[in-house]
């Protein structure tokens, strides 16, 4: 159970002594109950309150990391709802390949390559799984040939398994699977730990799945990943659920990530948006289709924003309703919600316009202009720095009416400039443009 | 060890809201839609109580067509619909083929108050299916065309929109007054929702008549908020505030296909992959994750799309 | 059935008849007695009740009354029916409001008890007589003064160095030699102590010839600089009595509402400087008034205590306050060091020590500090929430073990301003209204009982409840056009409501509240109502659990809790844990420019606030909205309020 700012404060020293770098004791309580410092600066806490504050701050999922030349990580989740705290770690986006396929690298190659770009963000695929229904061996040799990312191995021949894990020494993989259904989760276990591998578990029923779970932590590996193998959106959905609920609730034998297959799904788009938003760490689709997977990257994205700290907008010159030279240049802030007021009323309108975006950190234009990240000066710098003035044949600016103050500033950082104060609220822009700017 | 399944235990439940009225009810419609009912969070029937053991009502699926042909729809839409989209009759009629369970139909600022009607009317009579009409979303039009709407179709319990706080009491009274419904439609907060959700009952119209809009983003563009913010909205109904224990109408079809990675095929990077493919994933992967953070009602444009929004909320309540 | 009713009102009886089922105050009126009835004689007030001292009556409804009052025989004339011959005292109006319980009145300011100005005063006045000096004894003015100081007030250098224990500026100097003379080598010297550390310092502050009554007033004065109302009080610190308050507006806000606007002007060619002169013009002004009012001179205060934000403290002294307003927001200065009326501007006496309390961080500052001290909040036993209901919101909460603080922009509207017809409260206020439900007819009382000029903050208070009680405005502030009334009407900004006609009031012009004055208050209660329960939230306290809830602010002698909790500044709990403090600031002032121990106190509870930065994260931005609505989008948290609205429909 996470403890509270003043639980925590009282089993701290309480001398304000202000060592830790927190003007207060209370103050630093908070940033620990907050997760946001370490104990350990604070050089006068006794062992007793370390052992319980420990104790409260252990996490309830497993990190599960997979690395070779990138890495990807899943668990240490907190929350069953992303508006309780943050969904931290964005599940990897794995492309099933066959050890059978003779296009193998091929496919691989071009899976490798792809790259998209999201707000500013470039986004690609995270790894790949090996399905062993040839020679796996030969084929992680040919998969390592084109990709450095990290693998998943699915097979159960042992010897084959031992053989391809050599090749990929120092690295994390992961095995697919120690089922339930099978009675070889022992040497599974053993070459996972040898290799420093993690292993799946997969069980069709949660008592099937903690009670393997156990059996091969007793076996000593502790990077564990969970399959509950279930064969519908709403199977998947519950379990899945249940699967969170139980980690956050400490039942250490289901803290692990979870593995989704929607490449075995009747709907796989659909069946992987859920398992992007519902709890899975690992996901793996069923070929490359950049159709469907730039939409999961862009979900992948926005389901893992923080909801505290609401993204932000790639500052720059953005094109509404393919605007021409005349059409009015529209200023904001980088703000994501405020971006897309303004745009969306925009491109509603129908009009044309040029929406600059200034780098505001951010923040919506009145908390920007308050904390001084909307001033005349980093409006001028986005002006200049966009080389707006190439694109339009008319120099003139709207600001948000709620900085009208800064018209007279700004009019003096862009000479030659004509400055407009547009209307407050987004939603009085088409008519402002309709009626004031012509 | 058997593991013991940790169940939240509600105290609230969805409201149930049933939308149109058959001959026997007042109406024309040849069949009803009920949504809403739901007592657990989205598809967790395992946490229903015992007593609540009637499954709640599945979402359904609107199909929105406009008083007049779109101009700035997508190509691939105006390919779907071809020349039905010049004729809201006839639209309706191939929405109904293409697995509507309700209609939402757009008015536009270009109609008047006896277009409007007519047009209304012509559809009524073109399907059976029940009814969604909405203004074309400026205040005194919206009220213009709604009023001589709602008395031209009194009895029929079609839904009235979009009410904003800005603008609710006229559209809720002349609901009240010919026994409709109304949409209410806050920007993506649940204060804002709740808010005109209280606005709205305020005026006295029952509750079982209001269909809450949170308002949402298409992917890429803001879903993530709309996403919370009917999780939130679902969590506080069924912890007891019956001021959001209405059921969701969203408009994943409307926020997509505004978007350029489902509107435009040309001059997009290549990245972006087939056009068509990514344009229905587009709306559908809206719509579902709408769906499953508790959507009640979805509007939606593409056929294709329409088809496996159904397929999957089929396969989601399947254990 | 007629029955008779003897009334005795200001001493004198009279007797009516009137029939069964009448109510009481149909038979005030018909005796020709006048019971004030400001709600419309809806029972909602209680303004009217009497008591009857004989006779059987039938209380429809005993609102207000506690069941002591109705076992004293107290009933509302309003919701009272006639059984029989009853006999009825009507008491005094001011009685009956001291037995409300929803009003808590600003307690009068005392001398703390046992103040000894000897014993806690760091200024005092000594008398000195000197050895005059001769062809024998050559030593200068100065040393002589010294030495008068050493040996007859034992008064040592700190180092024990042979120059004596006291300090003084060279303009003193210049002017000592003749005042040395004028007395006769005998002179009245005042002089201030300062206890910093483990030192003992003294300082000349002035040199008056002659000896004065040593009990005769010694000027100090408390000031509270806040971003909307500056306060001042003229203390004797003699005796330790308040001797004149006077407040007005800060003369910077011509130059923006809020210290955000402040900041941005004072950085800009100049505006630092304009800022200044404009908050010291308009201390300087409340000095010479408060100074005029116990003919005193400006020139006799000799020591300044000061609490205000740390925003207005910057200002004051001419420092850049840009870093306070940009990330991470950083003062130049949070206790700044002792000065003199000189180096600050204030025309008091030149020498006179001016001390600006300590602040916690940019956005609390001393006024908040200052306003601990004078609430008790840090040595309170239980938790306990102290509101400054101001234009920065700010909020504490805590108890002896630890302290909590954070800020929020609430805006001026509770302290009148940025409200059309708003003002402070002063006389021709109206601090308090009544709104009849059915007639939608208002009763307002104004203070000074003169014709009203505008409306203070406690009255804004009642008049925005009362339009929400009554459905004037719906619970998001939109004005009802559809309510029939010529008050209700469609104004310059939008709905208004006329709460004062033309003909009644001072300037002639209505007197209204508009939907932007509401959307204004809408968004101060609801900064206000966030900061306090965001910041319980933080440091996981329920707020139920707050034994106690102390309120500040400078709007009004008196806040009806009632009617705070129905707009939902304040928190649906039982009204007897309410506690009304007026101006916390200017008091913990006061009581620092008392007694040095007090002063040291305000320097530890500064050390010893967290404060809490309320837009680290989104649940204040979330907490806002859902405080922007009457009482509150979540009416499970007022109760009371979901009562008196199903009452009142």
């Amino acid at each position: 159970m996470a403890l509270s700012g003043i639980q925590i404060y009282k089993m701290l020293p309480q001398t304000n002594c202000k060592e830790c770098g927190f003007p207060t004791c209370l103050a630093f309580a908070m940033k620990l109950a907050a997760k946001q410092v370490e104990l350990g600066v604070c050089p006068y806490v006794s062992e007793e309150s370390k052992k319980q504050l420990a104790e409260s701050s252990a996490p309830p999922i497993r990190l599960v990391t997979l690395k070779a030349g990138s890495e990807i990580k899943a668990g240490n989740e907190v929350c069953m709802f992303r508006h309780e705290k943050t969904f931290y770690n964005k599940p990897g986006l794995f492309i099933r390949v066959k050890a059978s396929d003779p296009d193998l690298a091929a496919k691989v190659a071009k899976a490798e390559a792809y790259k998209v770009n999201y707000v500013g963000m470039d986004f690609s695929i995270d790894g790949f799984a090996v399905e062993a229904d040839g020679d796996l061996t030969a084929a992680v040799k040919a998969v390592r040939d084109v990709t450095k990312r990290p693998l998943i191995l699915i097979a159960n021949d042992v010897t084959h398994l031992d053989s391809s894990l050599s090749l990929l020494a120092g690295e994390s993989a992961l095995i697919y699977a120690a089922d339930a259904q099978r009675s070889d989760y022992e040497p599974l276990a053993d070459l996972a730990k040898k290799h420093k591998a993690a292993l799946v578990v997969r069980a069709d029923s949660l008592d099937a799945l903690a009670e393997l779970t156990q059996k091969v932590q007793a076996k000593g590996v502790e990077d564990i990943v969970l399959d509950p193998a279930a064969a519908t959106l709403g199977a998947s959905l519950t379990r899945h659920t249940q699967l969170r609920k139980l980690a956050l609730k400490n039942v250490r034998s289901l803290g692990y990530p979870i593995i989704a297959f929607p490449c075995d799904a009747k709907d796989e788009g659909i069946a992987a948006a859920q398992a992007i938003a519902k709890y899975a760490g690992f996901v793996v689709l069923s070929e490359f289709k950049p159709e469907l997977l730039y939409p999961l990257l862009v979900l992948r994205e926005n389901i893992y924003t923080d909801p505290q700290k609401p993204i932000q907008v790639q500052p720059g010159i953005y094109e509404i309703n393919s605007p021409k030279p005349e059409s009015p240049v529209l200023v904001t802030t980088n703000f994501s919600i405020t971006y897309f007021a303004v745009a969306n009323e925009v491109e509603g309108s129908g009009l044309p316009a040029w929406l600059v975006v200034t780098d505001a950190e951010g923040m919506s234009v009145l908390t920007a202009w308050a904390a001084g990240k909307f001033d005349a000066e980093r409006i001028a710098k986005a002006i200049k720095g966009f080389n707006v003035a190439d694109k339009i044949s008319r120099k003139r600016i709207v600001l948000p009416g709620h900085v009208a103050v800064l018209s007279g500033e700004v009019e003096e950082e862009l000479p030659g400039w004509e400055i407009r104060v547009g209307p407050r609220e987004a939603v009085d822009l088409p008519a402002f443009m309709k009626q004031v700017l012509n | 060890m058997p593991i013991e399944i940790p169940k939240d235990k509600w105290t609230g439940s969805i409201r149930a809201v049933t939308i149109g009225a058959t001959s026997a009810e007042g109406g024309t419609r040849t069949k009803t839609v009920t949504v809403g009912g739901q007592t657990t969070m989205p598809y967790l029937q395992y946490e229903a109580m015992p007593s609540g053991d009637e499954a709640p009502n599945k979402p359904v699926i609107a199909i929105e067509i406009k008083s007049r042909k779109p101009e700035d729809w997508s190509p691939l839409l105006a390919d779907v619909w071809g020349e039905a989209m010049a004729d809201p009759a006839q639209w309706a009629k191939k929405a109904e083929e293409a697995g509507a369970d309700l209609l939402v139909l757009a008015l536009t600022v270009e109609d008047t108050p006896e277009d409007a009607v007519r047009i209304v009317k012509s559809v009524l009579s073109a399907t059976g299916l029940p009814l969604i009409v909405w203004g074309p979303g400026q205040a005194e039009k919206d009220n213009e065309l709604l009023v001589p709407v709602s008395e031209a179709t009194n009895g029929e319990k079609i839904v009235l929109g979009i009410c904003e706080d800005k603008n609710y009491r006229t559209i809720v009274a002349t609901a009240m007054a010919n026994g409709h419904l109304v949409q209410a439609r806050a920007p993506m907060d649940v204060n804002l929702s709740k808010q005109l959700n209280i606005l709205v009952s305020d005026m006295g119209i029952p509750k079982d008549r209001i269909l809450m809009d949170p308002t949402t983003g298409a992917l890429g563009y803001g879903i993530e908020y709309g996403y919370s913010v009917m999780e939130r909205l679902r969590l506080a109904a069924l912890q007891g505030d019956a001021m959001t224990q209405l059921p969701m109408i969203v408009t994943p079809g409307f926020e997509a296909w505004k978007t350029k990675e489902a509107k435009v095929g040309e001059g997009v990077p290549e990245a972006w992959g087939d056009w068509k493919a990514r344009a229905i994933n587009w709306e559908t992967l809206t719509a579902m994750s709408l769906v499953e953070s508790g959507a009640d009602i979805v509007v939606l444009r593409h056929p294709e799309s329409v088809k496996r929004v159904k397929d999957a909320i089929e396969e989601l309540v399947t254990v | 059935m007629q029955h008779t009713i003897s009334f005795t009102h200001n001493d004198k009886q009279v007797s009516v008849e009137i029939p069964t089922g009448a109510l009481l105050s149909d038979a005030a009126h018909l005796a020709g007695i006048d019971i004030g009835q400001p709600c419309g004689g809806q029972g909602r007030c209680g303004r009217c009740a009497v008591q009857v001292t004989e006779g059987n009556v039938r209380r429809r409804s005993t609102l207000r009354l506690s069941p002591d009052d109705v076992e004293q025989g107290y009933a509302l004339a309003c919701q009272t029916v006639i059984e029989g011959n009853v006999s009825i005292y009507i008491p005094p109006q001011e009685k009956i409001e001291r037995r409300l319980t929803t009003d808590r009145v600003v307690a009068e300011v005392t001398v703390p008890e046992g103040y000894e100005y000897l014993q806690d005063q760091t200024v005092r006045r000594i008398h000195l007589e000197l050895t005059p000096p001769s062809m024998d004894d050559q030593t200068d003015d100065w040393s002589r003064l010294q030495t008068a100081f050493r040996q007859q007030h034992k008064m040592e250098h700190p180092f024990g160095s042979a120059q004596g224990g006291v300090t003084c500026s060279v303009s003193l100097l210049r002017e000592m030699g003749e005042v040395l003379r004028e007395g006769d080598w005998n002179v009245t010297a005042t002089i201030e102590t300062s206890r910093r550390a483990d030192e003992q310092t003294s300082r000349l502050i002035q040199l008056q010839p002659n000896h004065i009554d040593e009990y005769s007033p010694l000027w100090g004065t408390a000031i509270d600089i806040g971003t909307t109302t500056v306060s001042v009080w003229l203390v004797d610190l003699v005796s330790g009595q308040v001797r004149a308050q006077v407040a007005e507006y800060n003369g910077q806000i011509a130059r923006g509402e809020d210290v955000i606007s402040r900041i941005m002007y004072a950085s800009k060619n100049g505006g630092g400087e304009e800022l200044r002169q404009r908050v010291l013009d308009t201390i300087n002004e409340l000095i010479k008034t408060a100074c005029k009012r116990v003919n005193a001179k400006p020139e006799e205060v000799v020591k300044a205590t000061i609490a205000g934000n740390s925003t207005m403290i910057h200002l004051l002294l001419g420092i850049p306050a840009s870093n306070i307003r940009l990330s991470p927001f950083i003062t130049a200065v949070g206790h700044p060091p002792l000065m003199t009326a000189r180096e600050v501007g204030l025309k008091t006496h030149p020498e006179a020590s001016v001390d600006c309390l300590p602040g916690v961080a940019s956005y609390v500052g001393a006024d908040i500090t200052a306003g601990v001290l004078s609430s008790g909040l840090d040595t309170a036993e239980d938790v306990t929430l102290f509101l400054d209901v101001g234009t920065n919101g700010e909020t504490v909460l805590g108890n002896r073990d630890w302290l909590v603080t954070c800020a929020c922009s609430a805006g001026p509207a509770f302290e009148g301003a940025g409200v059309v017809n708003g003002m402070r409260a002063t006389q021709g206020a109206i601090e308090e209204v009544w709104i009849n439900s059915e007639t939608f007819e208002p009763t307002y009382r104004v203070i000074g009982g003169v014709k009203p000029k505008g409306i203070c903050g406690s009255g804004l208070i009642s008049l925005l409840s009362e339009a929400f009680i009554t459905g004037i405005i719906d619970k998001a502030g939109n004005v009802n056009l559809m309510a029939i009334s010529p008050r209700v009407r469609d104004g310059a900004h939008g709905g208004e409501y006329v709460v004062a006609w033309g003909a009644e009031s001072e300037s002639g012009e209505d007197i209204v509240i508009s939907r932007v004055d509401v959307d204004n208050l809408l968004r101060a209660k609801a900064a206000i109502y966030a900061g306090f329960t965001v910041l319980a939230d933080t440091v996981g306290i329920p707020l139920d659990s707050v034994s106690k809830v102390l309120i500040g602010g400078s709007f009004g002698k008196y806040i009806n809790v009632e009617k705070a909790v129905q707009i939902g500044l304040l928190p649906d709990m039982d009204w007897p844990r309410f506690e009304f403090l007026g101006n916390t600031a200017v008091k913990g002032a006061y009581y620092a420019l008392l007694d040095w121990r007090k002063r040291k106190q305000i320097t530890e509870i500064a050390k010893r606030m967290t404060y809490i930065e309320l837009s680290a994260d989104n649940s204040f931005y979330d907490a806002f909205t859902s405080a922007l609505f009457l009482p509150h989008t979540d009416m499970s948290k007022f109760p009371s309020v979901a009562e008196a609205l199903s009452r009142s429909n």
